[in-house]
């Protein structure tokens, strides 16, 4: 029997093609997992040896990689992640809210909402160091309205810091005494004055003419007693709360820095969150009489919530990783002294750890680089994972 | 009379209703609204902000009486020569911007082909397998820091990819560039496969129909239909590219350079940003200050127009399929 349908050649060529261009897809997919695992393979291989719960908990040292950790980078990344989210979160919102539940009919109302939406995804596409400039200027030195901080000159607007004077008295106890104004730079002892000793219980100052006159006898006296004309160093005991403006090259600086990076994210997040909320849900409860704010309290947001915390995390989870705009605003930090005591602090954090140690010309730290490096990543991973189960649950919830 | 039984019948129901008095709840009505309102505007302020800020900043360098650049001169000159101590400092902004695209040029070359490839093979060919393996994995690669990227550049890609091959520097324009392309083809793949998937399914079972194959259904008639979409994708990925701060940071050096040689070392505008902030001797109102103002107006130029583009470009397409 003759054959009814003979392929034509141009028919096989193309069903050729097809393969061919099939195969090449799945290389290319290929090409691209390769590359995660070397990315993750390279890394744990030059970090994976120096983890360690040494490591884990200990500052950065100067010349010293085997000893050095990043317990206050870590401290710091949880913080500053805290406080951008404390400033983004409420701002992106409700401007989500505004953007998704309010459709205005007023005619300047209705284009403030078109500019507003076509803004968001303009923002969602400025570069970070671009964020960190604005930073500079709008938080460190406050447009430059007030004096900038110096080393050598206190804030010129501050609360919640004590200045005491400190100084070695003959027999060679340090004792320190309230400061009377701070900004006198020539203040000197001339009269007897009420002091505190280092054992922390006050006395009074005994001062006298010259060194000569000093009672060397009397040891307990010897360590009360001071030279005439001495000068006190100054220095601030500041509490919890202590603030001051400009903001200067601190932690509140960079995390409200990390707050508009992470805006327009919040937003997009929260977007997507509100359109989730079945339209049925905000019909019930205007057809039963609520005012349309009254809709969105009482039902909207509720149900959006899981939506909002997902799209918080993903947002807080940009912000840990994110360095140029903290490098910007505070500067490559490594270790502080006293760690994070107050929001007027420095603090190092991970990435500027990172970025520092990889540019290191001491190879030990190219090490530690890496094994920071994994601890970001783990960090990032746990909060992706409690992002993801939010989701679960919530889109098992609304069905 | 029927008006007065329906006034007293109204009466009667009431009595049972606690009612709350209307006219607060107008007033809290407005004042919610005004307080969205604001947080919109507060978006719209940071915005303003930053043209207004990097524009008025970037005044105080041309203004700068020691040096006397004109902003002609700024765009032209192709040397930059700031923060060197001998000869006259040189302000031409060249350098800077050949470095960002040298680096964005070879990022684009690899992240938008394999980017859109994926596209393509995760929205139209993947088994349900592939896909749960491909995706992941870019989901992954998606929220890896630029930091690590940037560490991976200079410790893997440079001395084990490249310096084998030719004569690299230790910083140099391809390693940056090839971090880079890694960095953006999440992006370009998520943007361009939505709207691949946005295509609707009659477009392509009318191609299958007449007897195309997948592969003419794809590129004869799911690609094209879907071009804005790829194209708003590719825009974004570039203007993400031209941004991009840690990795070139890291791994491009920090001498700027006017060659097409990618071996060469290549200070990017974005480099040269973070390069200023860190020296300490950094001063409000010091040249180097407004210098990196006015390099990140540029910057900013470049990205804030290719996002623009990019987003018209989708509202427009959006509007073609929904």
């Amino acid at each position: 029997m003759e054959k009814f349908y003979t392929t034509p050649r141009s028919e096989t060529n193309r069903k050729a093609k097809n393969r061919y261009f099939s195969t090449l897809c799945l290389l290319v997919c290929g090409l691209v997992v390769l590359t995660l695992i070397t990315l993750l393979t390279s890394i744990f291989i030059t970090g994976g040896s120096w983890l360690s719960w040494e490591f884990l908990f200990a500052g950065h040292l100067e010349d010293n990689p085997e000893e050095s950790g990043i317990w206050q980078a870590i401290i710091g990344s949880i913080a500053m992640c805290v406080l951008c989210a404390l400033c983004a979160l409420p701002i992106g919102i409700g401007t989500a809210i505004f953007l998704e539940e309010f459709q205005p009919r007023n005619k300047i109302l209705r284009a403030l909402h078109w500019l507003v939406q076509l803004n968001i995804n303009n923002l969602a596409g400025v570069p970070s160091i671009v964020y960190g400039i604005l930073g500079v200027t709008a938080f460190v030195y406050m447009f430059s309205y007030f004096p900038s901080i110096t080393p050598n000159d206190p804030p010129y607007c501050e609360v919640g810091a004590e200045y005491r004077y400190q100084l070695k008295t003959l027999g060679g106890d340090f004792v320190n005494f309230p400061c009377p104004d701070k900004n006198d730079k020539e203040f000197r002892i001339t009269e007897p004055l009420e002091a505190v000793n280092s054992q922390g219980s006050p006395f009074v100052l005994n001062v006298v003419d010259t060194r000569s006159q000093a009672p060397k006898n009397d040891p307990v006296l010897l360590k009360q007693t001071v030279v005439k004309g001495k000068r006190p160093s100054a220095y601030a005991v500041k509490s919890f709360f202590y603030f001051h403006l400009p903001f200067g090259k601190t932690v509140l600086s960079s995390g409200l820095t990390l707050g508009l990076v992470i805006l327009p994210i919040v937003i997009i997040a929260s977007q997507e969150a509100l359109r989730a909320v079945p339209a049925s849900l905000r019909e019930a409860a205007l057809g039963m009489g609520a005012t349309k704010w009254e809709a969105v309290r009482e039902v909207v947001l509720p149900a959006a919530t899981p939506g909002f915390m997902t799209g918080a995390i993903l947002a807080m989870s940009r912000a840990v990783g994110e360095a140029a705009p903290v490098l910007a605003v505070m500067g490559g930090v490594l270790v502080t002294t006293n760690g994070l005591t107050n929001l007027m602090a420095k603090t190092p954090v991970l990435p500027v750890t990172i970025y520092k140690w990889a540019g290191d010309e001491n190879v030990g730290f190219e090490h530690l680089a890496a094994a920071a490096i994994i601890v970001l990543l783990v960090l990032l991973l746990v909060m992706n994972s409690i992002a993801i189960l939010i989701r679960s649950r919530y889109e098992k919830m609304l069905g | 009379m029927a008006g007065k039984s329906e006034r007293d019948f109204e009466q009667a129901l009431l009595r049972n209703y606690d009612l709350k008095s209307s006219a607060m709840g107008k007033v809290s009505e407005a004042l919610v609204m005004t307080l969205l309102v604001g947080c919109g505007v507060f978006s719209l302020a940071i915005t303003v902000g930053i043209i207004v800020l990097l524009f008025s900043q970037s005044i105080g360098f041309f203004n700068n009486a020691e040096l006397a650049i004109d902003p002609w001169t700024f765009l032209s000159d192709n040397r930059w020569s700031i923060g060197q101590t001998q000869g006259t400092p040189r302000y031409g902004i060249l350098p800077l911007v050949s470095g960002t695209f040298r680096i964005t040029g070879i990022a684009m070359l690899i992240s938008l082909p394999i980017g859109l490839i994926c596209a393509i093979y995760l929205s139209e060919y993947a088994s349900p397998r592939v896909r749960s393996v491909l995706k992941p994995t870019l989901e992954i690669l998606a929220g890896i820091p630029t930091v690590v990227l940037g560490f991976f550049a200079i410790k893997f890609i440079t001395p084990y990819l490249l310096q084998p091959v030719g004569e690299f520097k230790t910083f140099n324009a391809a390693s940056a560039g090839i971090a880079v392309g890694i960095l953006c083809l999440p992006l370009v793949t998520s943007l361009a496969e939505d709207a691949l998937r946005s295509v609707p399914n009659a477009l392509r079972e009318g191609a299958y129909g007449l007897g195309a194959t997948r592969l003419e259904v794809t590129l004869k008639v799911v690609v094209p239909a879907a071009l804005s979409g790829i194209i708003s994708a590719f825009l974004l990925a570039l203007s993400r590219a031209i941004g991009e701060t840690m990795v070139v940071a890291l791994a491009a050096g920090s001498t700027p350079t006017f060659t097409m040689d990618p071996r060469q070392p290549s200070q990017t505008m974005t480099g040269f940003i973070v390069e200023t902030f860190q020296s300490e001797s950094l001063e409000p109102d010091s040249i180097g200050y407004y210098s990196m103002y006015a390099v990140a107006a540029v910057l900013f130029v470049f990205t804030f127009t290719i996002t623009l583009i990019g987003q018209l470009i989708r509202m427009r397409y959006q509007e073609v399929y929904n």
